[in-house]
C-alpha cells in the first residue's frame, strides 16, 4: 500500500496506524513563525470505531490502509456469520458475529448496507440511516392517544429496543434512525 | 468597503504616531535581495530576473526585513521602524500566507524586557488592552506541561511527546521543543489576552543573545495567537555567521536549498550592531484583535 505525505491528508484518507486502519476526521496545520509545521490529525479507528489524536511533522510520510466501502445487500445470518452480497459481482463476503454488535438491531434481510473491506476482508458494516422495524413486544398503550406524548419501549423483531409512542402496538411497523436509534414514524 | 480601509488607515496612522512620539524613524529597506534567509524552516520566494536581456540574475524577496534593518543599526541609524509586506515559500496552516505585512521594529540601549513594556504601550495606543502576563519559557513548561524542559535531553522528550501522541521524527531537540510548546502549552494560553513569553532555550536562540541555558527571546501571544517575536539582539559579524552557518549546515541535512554565507551583510556590520532590542510584528493578526472587539 501507497504511504502518503501530511500534504496529502485530507478527510476520509485511510492511514494504518498502530496496526488498525483509521479514517482521517480532520486535520489541522500548525507553523511557528521559527518552526517546523505540525500536522494535528483526528482519526477513527475503523476496527474499534474510537476517535484518536495524532500530531505528525509535516512532511513525515505515514503507511495508507487498504481500506474500501462497498454497497452490499444483507441477504441471511446463520447465527455465527452473517452474509452479505455484492450486487454487482455477486460476491458473498461473510462477517463474523462479534463484529456486528453495534448494527445488528438493524440489519433486515435484503437491505443494501455499506460494507467497509480492509485488505479484502469486512471490518464494519453501516446500515441504512432508517430502517423498517416490527414491534415483536410492547406494553398496550392507552387508546384514543395519537398525539404520541410520552412514549414506552418496544422490542423490535431484531432485538432493538426503541422508545416509541404509545399509540404503537405490537405487529406494527415502525421506521427507525439507525443513528440516533430514534423513532421516526410509521410505515 | 471603504469603512473597513478607513480602519486600518486609522490602525496604521496611530502605529505611525507612537513612533513618531518617541522619535523612532520610519525606513524602508529593500524587499529584493541577492542573498535568501538561511533560516532551517523559513523558505525564501526565488526568482529569474533580466531574462529577456540575457542579464539573467536569480533574486530573492525578503522573509523579514530584519538583516537589511540591522545594516542600518550597524551603520548609526538609531531607533528605526518598518512596515512592509514580506514573503515566504511553502508556508501552511489557516494563519500562514505566502504574502503578510510585518511591523519591525528595534531600539537602542533596550533589553527585551524594556521592549516588552514598550510593546504594552503600543498595544494600549491601538485599543488593545488587557491583562498582561510574563511567563518565562521554562515557567510556562512548568506551569502547563508539568515538564523542565530546560533540563530535559532530546531522548526524555521524545518519550513525553510519545505519551501525547505527538512525532518524536526530529533531528534536533529545538524541533521537539517547538512541537511540544505548539500542542501543549499553547492552547493553554487562549484564556490570558496578552502573554508573552521569554527566555527561550539557547537551542532556539536565532539571533538572540544567549546566557547559560536560555537565549533572550520573547514572543507574544494575543489570546493564545502568536503575534510577534523579538529578540536582545546578537551584535558582532563573528556571532552572525557562526549562526548563518549552522543554519545552512541544517538546511543541507534536510536537503533544502542553501546559498553561500551571506557575506555582504557579515561585511555591513563589520562596525558591530549597538546594543538593542527588536521585534517582528504580525500585522493583520494584530489587526484582526482589535476588529474582534
Amino acid at each position: 500500500m501507497a504511504n502518503y505525505s501530511t500534504s496529502q491528508f485530507k478527510n476520509g484518507l485511510k492511514l494504518m496506524l498502530d496496526g488498525n486502519p483509521c479514517s482521517i476526521i480532520s486535520n489541522e496545520i500548525r507553523k511557528p513563525g521559527k518552526g517546523q509545521a505540525s500536522n494535528k490529525v483526528k482519526l477513527r479507528d475503523l476496527i474499534t470505531g474510537k476517535t484518536l489524536e495524532k500530531t505528525f511533522k509535516s512532511g513525515e510520510s505515514v503507511e495508507g490502509a487498504d481500506v474500501m466501502e462497498l454497497d452490499m445487500q444483507y441477504l441471511y445470518n446463520d447465527g455465527s456469520e452473517w452474509n452479505f452480497m455484492d450486487p454487482d459481482t455477486f460476491e458473498q463476503y461473510l462477517i463474523n458475529d462479534d463484529a456486528m454488535d453495534d448494527v445488528r438491531g438493524y440489519l433486515v434481510e435484503q437491505d443494501m448496507c455499506v460494507v467497509t473491506l480492509w485488505n479484502d476482508n469486512p471490518i464494519s458494516v453501516t446500515p441504512p440511516n432508517h430502517v423498517m422495524l416490527e414491534v415483536v413486544d410492547t406494553d398496550p398503550g392507552l387508546k384514543g392517544d395519537t398525539a404520541g406524548t410520552g412514549g414506552k419501549p418496544a422490542t423490535m423483531n431484531t432485538g432493538v429496543v426503541v422508545q416509541v409512542p404509545l399509540f404503537i402496538s405490537i405487529g406494527e411497523k415502525v421506521k427507525v434512525d439507525t443513528r440516533t436509534n430514534e423513532y421516526a414514524g410509521r410505515s | 468597503m471603504r469603512e473597513d480601509l478607513k480602519k486600518y488607515s486609522d490602525f496604521l496612522q496611530k502605529i505611525r504616531t507612537f513612533f513618531d512620539n518617541q522619535s523612532v524613524l520610519e525606513v524602508q529597506t529593500s524587499a529584493l535581495l541577492n542573498t535568501p534567509a538561511t533560516d532551517v524552516y523559513i523558505d525564501s520566494l526565488s526568482m529569474k530576473l533580466n531574462q529577456g536581456i540575457d542579464l539573467e540574475q536569480t533574486r530573492y524577496l525578503h522573509t523579514s526585513p530584519e538583516l537589511e534593518m540591522k545594516k542600518l543599526l550597524a551603520n548609526g541609524s538609531g531607533d528605526i521602524y518598518q512596515i512592509c509586506e514580506v514573503f515566504r515559500d511553502n508556508e501552511q496552516g489557516s494563519q500562514n500566507f505566502n504574502e503578510f505585512t510585518m511591523l519591525e521594529y528595534y531600539r537602542l540601549g533596550f533589553d527585551i524586557h524594556q521592549l516588552m513594556d514598550d510593546m504594552v504601550q503600543l498595544l494600549k495606543t491601538l485599543g488593545i488592552e488587557g491583562r498582561v502576563s510574563k511567563l518565562s519559557y521554562a515557567q510556562a513548561f512548568f506551569e502547563y506541561g508539568d515538564i523542565d524542559i530546560l533540563n530535559t535531553d532530546f531522548a526524555a522528550l521524545k518519550v513525553i511527546a510519545r505519551t501525547h501522541s505527538l512525532s518524536t521524527d526530529f533531528e534536533w531537540i529545538e524541533d521537539l521543543q517547538i512541537l511540544l510548546f505548539t500542542h501543549l502549552i499553547e492552547p493553554k494560553l487562549k484564556d490570558l489576552p496578552l502573554c508573552f513569553v521569554y527566555d527561550y532555550p539557547a537551542a532556539q536562540s536565532a539571533l538572540a543573545i544567549v546566557e547559560g541555558k536560555v537565549s533572550h527571546r520573547f514572543e507574544l501571544y494575543i489570546n493564545g495567537v502568536e503575534v510577534a517575536n523579538g529578540y536582545d539582539e546578537l551584535r558582532h559579524a563573528n556571532e552572525y555567521q557562526i549562526v548563518f552557518e549552522q543554519e545552512i549546515a541544517k538546511r543541507r541535512m534536510l536537503k533544502k536549498y542553501t546559498l553561500d554565507l551571506n557575506k555582504g551583510y557579515l561585511e555591513a556590520i563589520q562596525s558591530s550592531l549597538p546594543q538593542c532590542a527588536g521585534v517582528a510584528i504580525g500585522m493583520v493578526r494584530l489587526f484582526s484583535e482589535i476588529n474582534l472587539k
